[in-house]
């Protein structure tokens, strides 16, 4: 089974996406090359991991390419042509394959036809692969957390027949009789080969791009753990979306398993339950993550209720859209799942009486669910206040706000303890509302 | 000085109409010719802003909604009748001169047009000759009557209004009347036309006030600070429940409160049209409506949503707070309207805010608030705060687990709390017991 995490954590975290602006897989995917490598990379995110060993195995892996500093020796368009050419096919046999190129080559001649230019450019294109691919290789280390994955593909290029054609480098062009027959070996003989090494290279340039990434941001790998030992912990986690976020500490155990949050409204309780849960979610992808001194046991999902639209169609204000999404999560949590959870200021549209009520009576009750870790923003200090007495489970942080006079000044580094802070009356004062309406 | 709204409040109300359902505009536009219903257009676009030309545009309609005459023309004439008018070039103007072969063949389109727009507005004049005769010397619409009087006794249309009206008018005939009425008269047949579409938009809104049991609301001067809403409703809501309210100088904020579907957003939806509707001098869905003129309508109810920008939900309606205090701070007597109002942010604060604006709204008493929150809590200090504040409820019923809910206004605060009736209802709280065990 696999992690879950449903379509409102995916949007809350914004972690998909090509064409969002400032998703979390943009970030990485601006750094890949090809298409291939962009399949790759989608396909990882939409399937995180669920095993530590499998984690931890990949997540050493983009290790020593963040270490090995490669650049991706190829050019998109090179590998495109390749592809192609690949996907042509030959003559089943050498006889009828030769007579094929031999076809072209006349017609190319007499009536200058294309289809022998272009069998030959992609030819020449695969054979340059190949060698920059066996170079590239050759740089990598025979002991690695990757040479399970490049063995293979060495394999297939110390087949005899490629390295001989490997070694024509120098002597293009090639008589007829050998292009035919490289031709023939490298669309049906090798074919299968061949795939194989275009998805090594693929996943080569997966590797190389987030070893980039990586690098660039100063990201860390986290250390997965058996599910049973119950901890979450990092010592400064960021949103890896903002360059130069302010870090902050997050520990999570079975005695210890709900953080609950306060602070103003611009204080940044958002953006750190998002950098939290984006952290959580890059870790079970064995990816590097914006955090340091990250350790987690494997969860078996998030659920995130962060900005949960109304439905006016469907008559659901947005009230009883934020309970149907508790009950989401409560039925996934009472299935006994190893779950984290993040409710960002939930039950909004309704009385403070209820909203008192309702936060409290959710809180507690999840609160008992020792095996998920929960992180819960609230500006109801009164149920922090409750929870402080009759539950030992449960730590406390908010978010300050400096006033420079009038001016609300945030440190976005999370304090120990609860926050009434509150800015809403600041800003209708800020703006001057009750006097224009007295004047 | 025009009256004064804006464009959230248009779609609020539903005035014109953008989100697929008839639109109030629609209710009443039943008119027979194009023309009207672009003057009714403009009605809407334009309400009135003096008391006395209300009441007087709500005479008219009313007379015509009790004496239900239909539209006494051919509407296909107008049509016509336009068509030949817009052409004013002097070289299409006929001449003494003997017709040409193809037109006497009954070929030339254009001397044909001419005939048959002549011909029109012989029988619209006539018709209204007609019309203007059997109306009672009493009639409201007596004072529009003597101005049509007035134009109809030019000379040349005297002649016209004598025509025999059967069979092919003659030539020399043709000449002289087209040169009446698309040159020397222009002017008149213009404002005679005007006059008429006029009458479709009186004719067609009376048939709809008639048919649907409208009211006809009497505006008071604005110094009297009164309004009184006997059994209004709205027309877009089946079946809809009247409720009845009166407001006064030194109550002129009102603060409902009710359960998500107890019908807040109707029952604001009801008094901003019914102000609206009367503002234009129109007839409203009510069995008895007085009020004073006001300077304009403000209402937020649907306020563009973007939930994604999360705090600057808070921020767009603070600023719609601030646009309408601009007015206020103006002296502007103005109707306004808050639907959940803060609801973008947390309770606290927007029990904070609902308060204090409230407060301040009670200050501006020459205005009429009417404010719906969730924040009941807010109810009980503004309670204490300030004597201009009225509260008013849409209750809910329990009926086992079942809200049911009467649509009509109570007196008081509700203190149905409904929050944790639906956790309990969605079986929340269990389904996290029951995992447990």
């Amino acid at each position: 089974m696999s992690f879950i995490a449903d379509k409102q954590t995916l949007e809350d975290l914004n972690l998909l996406g090509k064409y969002k602006p400032h998703s979390v897989y943009g970030l990485f995917n601006a750094k890949v090359h090809t298409t291939g490598g962009e399949r790759l990379l989608e396909e990882m995110f939409k399937q995180p991991l669920s095993d530590d060993e499998e984690i931890n195995r990949r997540s050493k892996t983009f290790q020593y390419f963040e270490h090995k500093e490669l650049t991706f020796p190829f050019v998109k368009d090179q590998l495109d042509l390749m592809e192609d050419y690949l996907a042509g096919g030959s003559g089943g046999n050498p006889l009828s394959a030769l007579s094929g190129v031999l076809h072209k080559k006349i017609w190319s001649d007499l009536f200058r036809d294309e289809a022998y230019g272009i069998l030959y450019a992609g030819l020449l294109m695969a054979t340059g692969v190949l060698i920059t691919l066996a170079d590239v290789l050759d740089k990598l280390d025979e002991e690695s957390p990757y040479s399970s994955q490049i063995l293979p593909l060495k394999v297939i290029l110390d087949d005899r027949r490629l390295v001989a054609l490997r070694a024509e480098r120098g002597g293009m062009p090639l008589p007829l009789r050998k292009i035919a027959g490289y031709d023939h070996l490298l669309r049906h003989v090798l074919r299968e080969e061949m795939e194989q090494i275009m998805r090594g290279i693929y996943q080569l340039d997966v590797h190389i791009a987030v070893g980039h990434v990586a690098r660039d941001r100063g990201f860390s790998y986290a250390w997965a753990l058996p599910a049973k030992i119950h901890t979450l912990s990092a010592v400064a986690v960021s949103h890896p979306g903002i360059y130069g976020a302010v870090e902050n500490p997050v520990s999570l155990t079975r005695n210890s398993n709900m953080l609950f949050l306060t602070g103003a409204n611009m204080a940044g309780k958002s953006t750190f339950m998002k950098s939290f849960g984006i952290a959580v979610y890059l870790a079970h992808m064995g990816f590097p993550v914006a955090a340091k001194e990250m350790v987690f046991s494997v969860r078996d999902g998030i659920y995130s209720s962060i900005n949960v639209p109304d439905n006016l169609s469907l008559g659901y204000s947005h009230f009883y859209a934020e309970v149907l999404r508790v009950k989401t999560v409560a039925q996934e949590v009472s299935k006994g799942k190893n779950l984290v959870v993040i409710f960002d200021e939930l039950f909004k549209g309704t009385n403070v009486k209820d909203a008192y009520d309702a936060t409290l009576a959710v809180t507690a009750a999840f609160a008992e669910y020792r095996n998920c870790f929960f992180i819960i923003s609230t500006h109801i200090v009164e149920v922090g206040e409750v929870l402080r007495r009759t539950n030992d489970n449960l730590q406390f942080a908010y978010l300050p706000t400096v006033m420079q006079g009038t001016i609300p000044r945030y440190t976005y580094k999370m304090e120990e303890g609860i926050t009434t802070d509150r800015h809403g009356m600041l800003i209708i004062e800020n703006e001057g509302i009750l006097e224009i309406i007295q004047s | 000085m025009a009256f004064l709204t804006d464009q959230q409040t248009l779609d609020d109300l539903n005035i014109f109409g953008k989100r697929g359902s008839e639109p109030i505009y629609g209710i009443f536009n039943r008119t027979a010719t194009r023309h009207g219903a672009a003057l009714l257009e403009e009605m809407f676009r334009y309400p009135l802003s003096d008391a006395a030309s209300m009441n007087q545009r709500s005479t008219i309609f009313q007379y015509f909604a009790s004496h239900g005459s239909a539209f006494p023309f051919q509407s296909e004439l107008f049509d016509i009748a336009e068509q030949y008018l817009a052409v004013t070039d002097e070289r299409t103007r006929l001449s003494g001169e003997p017709r040409k072969l193809t037109s006497l063949l009954g070929e030339d389109n254009e001397y044909k047009t001419i005939t048959k727009g002549i011909s029109a507005l012989i029988a619209i004049l006539q018709s209204l000759h007609v019309f203007l005769k059997g109306l009672a010397a009493d009639s409201p619409y007596y004072r529009e009557k003597s101005a049509i009087d007035l134009l109809l006794e030019e000379q040349g249309l005297q002649s016209l209004l004598k025509e025999p009206g059967k069979g092919k008018l003659p030539h020399e005939k043709v000449v002289v009347y087209d040169g009446y009425l698309r040159f020397r008269h222009r002017e008149i047949i213009r404002r005679l036309l005007q006059h008429v579409y006029q009458l479709d938009v009186y004719m067609s809104v009376g048939r709809v006030a008639a048919e649907r049991g409208f009211c006809f609301p009497l505006a008071l001067p604005a110094e009297e600070q009164r309004f009184s809403m006997q059994g209004i409703y709205h027309p877009q809501v089946k079946q809809a429940v009247p409720n009845s309210l009166e407001i006064t100088a030194g109550s002129h904020v009102l603060f409902l409160t009710g359960a998500n579907m107890a019908g807040k957003s109707t029952f604001m939806k009801t008094l901003g049209i019914g102000l609206f509707l009367a503002h234009m001098g129109f007839p409203v869905p009510a069995s008895r409506m007085e009020f004073s003129v006001l300077d304009g309508i403000y209402t937020t109810i649907n306020l563009p949503d973007d939930l994604g920008m999360g705090a600057s939900h808070f921020y767009a309606e603070v600023l719609r707070v601030k646009k309408v205090a601009r007015e206020l701070g103006q002296g502007r007597r103005l109707f306004v309207i808050f639907d959940e109002l803060f609801r973008g942010t947390n309770v606290k604060d927007a029990y904070e805010a609902t308060i204090a604006i409230t407060n301040a709204f009670a200050g501006k008493t020459t205005s009429v608030f009417l404010i719906s929150t969730h924040i009941i809590e807010a109810g009980a200090v503004l309670k204490e705060m300030s004597g201009a504040i009225r509260f008013i409820f849409l209750p809910t019923r329990m009926d086992n687990h079942t809200p049911v809910y009467s649509y009509t206004l109570e007196t008081g605060i509700t203190d149905d709390r409904h929050g944790m009736v639906i956790i309990r209802n969605e079986g929340i709280l269990e389904i996290l017991k029951n995992g447990l065990s």
